[in-house]
């Protein structure tokens, strides 16, 4: 037992996720030089920024959804919270108020249903996916209703030239030692949050409830309290890509980050997070998102079409759940004997 | 004589419809075993639920360490002293040894977790119980026992004094009970107060100092263990006399309707063989975790098997699914009503006629109501099932109809077998009486009854030969009129005995 000490690919491994992590990243090497072995335009530097930069939007929503799974819930609002800050943040530009003023203002929104996702799933115990199917409807009324049922202006008409332009560099358009801003910006969200979930009380808290809720209640652990973190780094993340697709378009869209929940779940299954709770890690779900967009950008480039994309991700979702399903248990359909 | 750590005096606690706890006093004393023992439902739990503040006490008065305390919480009595290690363990399996350890209470700096300290601590106070367990391996990989074993460390990293052990050992194989009664005798040394709840009564002598004996929700009495015997033990246990009449039947026994021979499945269920005549209700007595449910399931198909053979009127019979059965016409009426035996927001008609829809409906699979409605109205009336009509919601009924809507379920088939499975379970008396009517019928039509019940006078009442498990083998067989609830007893605790076995 103790001969894990030993072993340091082992005591590798034993980290929560770890192993579902390795696959996952070692499918992506395995995708991405297959890719560039039918078309070695995949290797090219442009073609590597635009999956980085395209990779990003995945890995934040993955964040998002993560960290609701690991608690053992699920946030259906993500995508309805990523339009409704695209329209919040769009709409205040083009009535000329300042960017920042803009970012904090659309920041309070989502966070607002966070909190609401936060207290209907922990405080009075709804189903999270009944509780966030409600918010998830509420908030894209709201995207709508922002601008009066229609999509903005360019945000430049309020804000002018220059101050749009310097918000679409900032957060879509522009570089920073030669790789687009969104990734440092992805890459920047992760690391904060990748500290908060395996270093601090609250990440081992999020862990616990999405263990055992009566087990780490008993233990006094704030259940209500740690929930709502959770829904608040799902609100915080969907925010920014939010406000990425602002920026990448130059104007709200009402329906920006259609479906987003559901790429987020996929990001995260991929990358090992159970939607039972309790396990996963972010860089699980940073693989994940890696191996989605590879995927999608080298079918892109080999001439697939959408709809074949759409159905390699079906497949790549279940095959991995059932891969881990399999290595878990180590037998497939078969009925589990202890059930009781 | 060692301090009294725990004193608690005529604590009084009701459930609804229930007295659970009727003026019961409990005392612990500092480096002592107490054994708290008692039948299944005699408030051993209700009681040491209440010490370490999930229940909350309807009166009397509880000090701990000599202090008076109101209602507790959890968390308060954890601060007190008092750590309760459950039966069914309380652990986050995803989580480390250590994570598990220190979980709510987690040290740490400004803002970064201190694992390397919390994981340095957790393994010194494994190795002080000399437990041999990786502080950082996920409790969800290791053996029950030694999760049972963190649950220990856990309530000892948090100081406390008071430890209730609730069945610790039934799920350890002998080595590892070994293991754990030599850390709880560490423990004693310590000074700790620890209080065994255990049904395996030939445990006793290796560890306990003294016995407190509760039944039906009363205390009994409480001695020094030495002081005692076994059969006083018992005797204390199952004092009561039989108050309730209980119907019984006379009937020719007949031909030998069902056997079982050899069925295995899993722990629970271990080289179990019997047989049911014609005329005769076979009771199975046992305490809980016996293995009775199980070997039902076993026999019902429900869940997978290693072995067994099944004889119907003689001819074998092969069970792989409750479909097998039932078309056999063995069929089983389930412990858990609510769970297992009826879809609760569906109406009673479609309840009734859920295994019945191959008799119900015509060629094309469509329901045919007029026979829908008369299989309905037959159950009904036979059955006696007090509703305004059949589409009244199951779950609406009252305990002791749903049970008959259950049973009711399977009677509209030629059935030749009816297992019960605590069919009485939680209903009124008067509708017990129903239920017991209802089986000694089945029983005058040549019926095969198997009747699964924990209350020892119901099943002594009722069945007419009384097969006893234990811990998933049959231990004995009695005959109902001449056996004693000692007899029944001392067979339903005698559990094999791990601690020479090992030897």
């Amino acid at each position: 037992m103790n001969g894990n000490k030993k072993n340091p690919l082992k005591q590798v491994l034993a980290i929560r996720g770890m192993g579902a992590t390795l696959t996952a990243f070692a499918g992506l090497i395995m995708i991405y030089l297959a890719f560039g072995l039918i078309n070695s335009t995949v290797f090219t530097g442009q073609n590597i920024m635009n999956l980085l930069r395209s990779m990003s939007k995945y890995l934040l929503i993955g964040i998002a959804q993560s960290y609701v799974l690991i608690t053992g819930n699920i946030d259906l609002s993500i995508g309805s919270m990523v339009g409704m800050s695209a329209m919040i943040a769009a709409t205040l530009m083009t009535l000329g108020v300042n960017p920042i003023l803009a970012i904090v203002i659309t920041l309070i929104c989502c966070l607002a249903v966070g909190v609401v996702n936060g207290f209907l799933v922990g405080k009075f115990k709804l189903p999270p996916f009944i509780a966030t199917l409600g918010t998830m409807f509420v908030t894209r009324g709201i995207a709508y209703m922002v601008n009066g049922n229609r999509n903005t202006d360019a945000i430049a008409t309020g804000v002018g030239k220059e101050t749009a332009d310097n918000f679409q560099n900032f957060f879509y358009y522009g570089t920073t030692l030669g790789i687009y801003n969104t990734f440092w910006i992805a890459i920047v969200v992760f690391l904060i949050f990748f500290f908060l979930l395996s270093k601090t009380r609250t990440g081992r808290h999020i862990y616990a409830i999405g263990s055992n809720v009566d087990a780490a209640k008993l233990s006094g652990v704030n259940v209500v309290a740690t929930t709502t973190k959770a829904y608040l780094v799902s609100a915080i993340c969907s925010c920014i890509v939010g406000l990425i697709l602002c920026a990448q378009a130059g104007m709200g869209n009402m329906e920006a980050g259609n479906m987003y929940e559901m790429y987020g779940v996929a990001a995260g299954v991929i990358g090992g997070v159970s939607p039972l709770g309790g396990t996963g890690m972010l860089l699980g779900t940073l693989a994940g998102a890696s191996v989605w967009q590879t995927l999608e950008n080298g079918l892109n480039m080999v001439g697939a079409q959408v709809g074949i994309q759409r159905i390699v991700i079906g497949i790549i979702v279940v095959f991995a759940v059932l891969l881990d399903v399999v290595v878990r248990t180590g037998q497939i359909g078969k009925k589990n004997k202890n059930a009781k | 004589m060692n301090d009294v750590i725990v004193a608690m005096e005529n604590i009084n606690k009701s459930f609804p419809g229930v007295k659970a706890l009727d003026n019961v006093k409990f005392e612990l004393r500092s480096g002592e075993v107490m054994a708290l023992l008692g039948e299944n439902g005699a408030g051993k739990s209700t009681l040491m639920k209440i010490l370490s503040g999930v229940y909350t006490r309807d009166s009397g008065t509880m000090s701990i360490f000599g202090k008076e305390y109101e209602d507790l919480t959890p968390k308060q009595a954890q601060e007190v002293g008092v750590a309760i290690i459950h039966q069914e363990l309380n652990m986050c399996k995803h989580l480390s040894v250590a994570e598990n350890m220190f979980l709510g209470r987690e040290k740490r700096g400004k803002l970064i977790l201190k694992n390397t300290e919390m994981e340095e601590e957790a393994k010194r106070i494994l190795d002080d119980l000399k437990i041999d367990i990786n502080p950082k391996q996920a409790v969800g990989e290791l053996p029950v026992s030694k999760q049972q074993m963190v649950e220990i460390a856990k309530a000892l990293s948090i100081n406390a004094k008071i430890l209730i052990m609730d069945e610790p050992t039934s799920a350890l194989t002998a080595k590892e009970i070994e293991e754990l009664f030599r850390i709880i005798r560490k423990l004693k040394e310590n000074g700790c107060g620890i209080v065994y709840i255990s049904h395996r009564l030939e445990e006793l002598q290796h560890i306990v100092d003294r016995v407190t004996i509760m039944r039906d929700g009363q205390y009994i009495t409480s001695m020094n263990f030495a002081d005692t015997t076994m059969d006083q033990i018992i005797t204390n246990m199952v004092g009561r006399e039989i108050k309730e009449k209980f119907p019984r039947v006379e009937c020719k026994k007949g031909k030998k309707v069902f056997e079982v021979k050899n069925l295995n499945a899993g722990r629970m269920v271990r080289n179990v063989a019997f047989s049911v005549y014609e005329g005769e209700i076979v009771g199975f007595a046992g305490l809980m975790g016996a293995g009775r449910t199980e070997t039902t399931r076993a026999i019902f198909g429900v869940d997978a098997k290693e072995s067994g053979e099944f004889y119907l009127d003689g001819k074998e019979i092969k069970i792989n699914c409750p479909m097998d059965a039932i078309r056999a016409g063995v069929v089983l009426a389930p412990e858990d009503r609510k769970k297992d035996g009826l879809c609760t927001k569906l109406s009673i008609r479609d309840n009734l006629t859920l295994p019945n829809l191959d008799l119900v409906c015509n060629k094309l699979q469509v329901v045919d109501n007029r026979k829908e409605k008369e299989l309905c109205d037959k159950a009904v009336e036979d059955l006696k099932i007090k509703t305004p009509n059949v589409e009244i919601d199951a779950g609406n009924l009252s305990g002791g109809n749903q049970q008959k809507v259950v049973v009711g379920k399977w009677l509209a088939r030629d059935s030749r077998v009816v297992i019960f499975d605590e069919p009485t379970r939680g209903i009124d008396v008067g509708a017990k009486v129903e239920i017991y009517n209802l089986m000694n019928k089945l029983k005058k039509q040549g019926i095969a009854v198997v009747f699964v019940s924990s209350e020892m006078p119901e099943v002594m009442g009722i069945a007419d030969r009384i097969i006893v498990m234990c811990d998933g083998r049959i231990t004995g067989e009695v005959m109902a009129e001449t056996a004693s609830q000692n007899e029944i007893l001392t067979l339903a605790t005698s559990f094999e005995n791990k601690m020479i076995k090992d030897n």
